[in-house]
């Protein structure tokens, strides 16, 4: 699925969703919800609750439509936002539950296991594709690490065992080479 | 800070991820709306992300559609508080009490202060306002003090210029029958015709009588003014009546404020002038 921003122009899509308009919905998530989708998987790893999540991440993006202020960021950044900050909620809190029988520490290594394993092939849900792997390792790696796990940069700089002012610049270099390899 | 070096700063690359606290989120907000150039950058960053969170796309089960569909309710007049309700968990309402309570704890707690810190001042401002009424009063007191001083002093050197000069002659006086105990001494300066008295034993008065001098000139009285004992007015009186001729002077009791002709009754003590 391709977005074709020539078709329906966003000022327009935005105004007819505000108008609680059913076609408008329905282009929405057919642009967006396989890209969502994604993020939403790369975090929590688990099929079900993802699919749980995606539900309320439409449902949170058609009651706060309101709110998005065009001049202040792009739609899809904002759509991104919302589901990357349900998704990392939605692991904090099951890292939490009081009755869970793994131990928090356990798992919260297990997580960042995996975050740290994205280099490897994860033919489950992600169709990697070579743009990706052109990205540094060690670069990708804190962009997950921060972006999709939610890290702040004390805690990345914690978790890698690297000084904080690292952190900081390769983050911004990874930034910057993804710039460029989109470009 | 210039435009480059916040773009270099690394801060536009933490927003777009997600790692800023609220004051930085708003001041990159704040910052990209007033200069394009970081608009541009941020613009691109966000749309590298985009492209790269693209790459892990994987097309979701259209059973999350159709529940979507059937949950949310396209209707024109549909008011987003409805969809609060279908949410499963609401977690704005529960929120929104809680931040209710504390605001009201918050209120009654700012209020309480508030009457507290008045009666404090309240407080204060009473006392204030009585120390300020009894300064008030020692100060009036002090000035009053410090005008009879003032008083005593001019009249002291009065008295002092008068006994320096080498004219003035003292003229004892003594008690007859009426006072047997009396004794006083005028000082008398013929060319500045100024008197006064040195009062140092006479009977006190009752409040209502003053003592009198009078000065006879070829046997005539004449007024010299009036006069304290000494145990009312200690010290030497200088007399507000100008005198220039005298052969004796002489006392007598009078009502207060002095007589035009003296009681001769009341003469107790004379003292001749010897020239």
């Amino acid at each position: 699925m391709k977005r074709q921003s020539s078709t329906v122009s966003e000022s327009v899509l935005l105004e007819k969703l505000r108008q609680r308009d059913q076609q408008a919905f329905q282009w929405l998530y057919d642009q967006y919800s396989a890209a969502l989708y994604g993020v939403v998987l790369r975090i929590v790893r688990d099929d079900e609750q993802a699919q749980d999540l995606l539900q309320d991440i439409f449902v949170k993006i058609w009651k706060n439509l309101d709110n998005y202020d065009p001049n202040k960021g792009r739609l899809f950044t904002w759509l991104l936002n919302i589901a990357r900050n349900t998704s990392i909620d939605a692991i904090r809190a099951r890292k939490a539950q009081p009755n869970t029988t793994i131990r928090t520490d356990d798992e919260t290594v297990h997580i960042v296991d995996r975050q740290h394993n994205t280099e490897q092939p994860n033919s489950d849900y992600i169709g990697m594709q070579d743009m990706v792997n052109q990205l540094r390792p060690d670069r990708k790696q804190l962009i997950d690490l921060v972006y999709f796990g939610g890290y702040t940069h004390e805690e990345a700089a914690q978790e890698l065992d690297m000084p904080l002012g690292t952190v900081k610049t390769r983050i911004r270099a990874a930034l910057q080479e993804l710039k460029q390899l989109f470009k | 800070m210039k435009v480059p070096e916040y773009i270099a700063s690394g801060i536009l690359e933490s927003y777009v991820t997600g790692a800023v606290s609220d004051q930085e989120r708003r001041e990159v907000e704040c910052m990209s709306a007033i200069y394009p150039d970081i608009k541009q950058e941020l613009d691109e960053l966000a749309i590298a992300l985009e492209r790269y969170t693209d790459q892990f796309s994987v097309e979701p089960p259209e059973s999350v559609k159709e529940k979507l569909l059937a949950q949310l309710d396209f209707s024109a007049s549909e008011r987003p508080d409805a969809v609060v309700r279908a949410m499963p968990i609401d977690r704005t309402e529960g929120g929104g009490s809680l931040s209710f309570q504390t605001t009201w704890v918050v209120a009654a707690s700012v209020g309480l202060l508030l009457l507290i810190f008045s009666v404090f001042l309240l407080s204060r401002l009473r006392n204030n306002q009585q120390t300020i009424g009894t300064l008030r009063d020692a100060n009036s007191s002090l000035q009053a003090e410090a005008g009879q001083l003032r008083n005593r002093q001019s009249q002291d050197e009065q008295i002092l210029a008068l006994l320096r000069q080498p004219e003035t002659r003292n003229i004892s006086l003594a008690g007859n029958e009426n006072a047997p105990n009396g004794k006083l001494t005028v000082f008398w300066n013929a060319s500045t015709r100024q008197v006064a008295v040195d009062v140092q034993s006479l009977p006190a008065l009752p409040a209502n009588q003053q003592y009198q001098l009078w000065s006879l000139v070829d046997g005539k009285p004449v007024d010299a003014g009036v006069f304290e004992s000494n145990e009312v007015n200690a010290g030497v009186q200088l007399m507000n009546r100008a005198i220039g001729r005298a052969d004796v002077f002489a006392v007598t009791i009078e009502k207060r404020g002095g007589s035009l002709t003296p009681t001769l009754s009341t003469l107790l003590a004379t003292g001749q002038v010897n020239s």
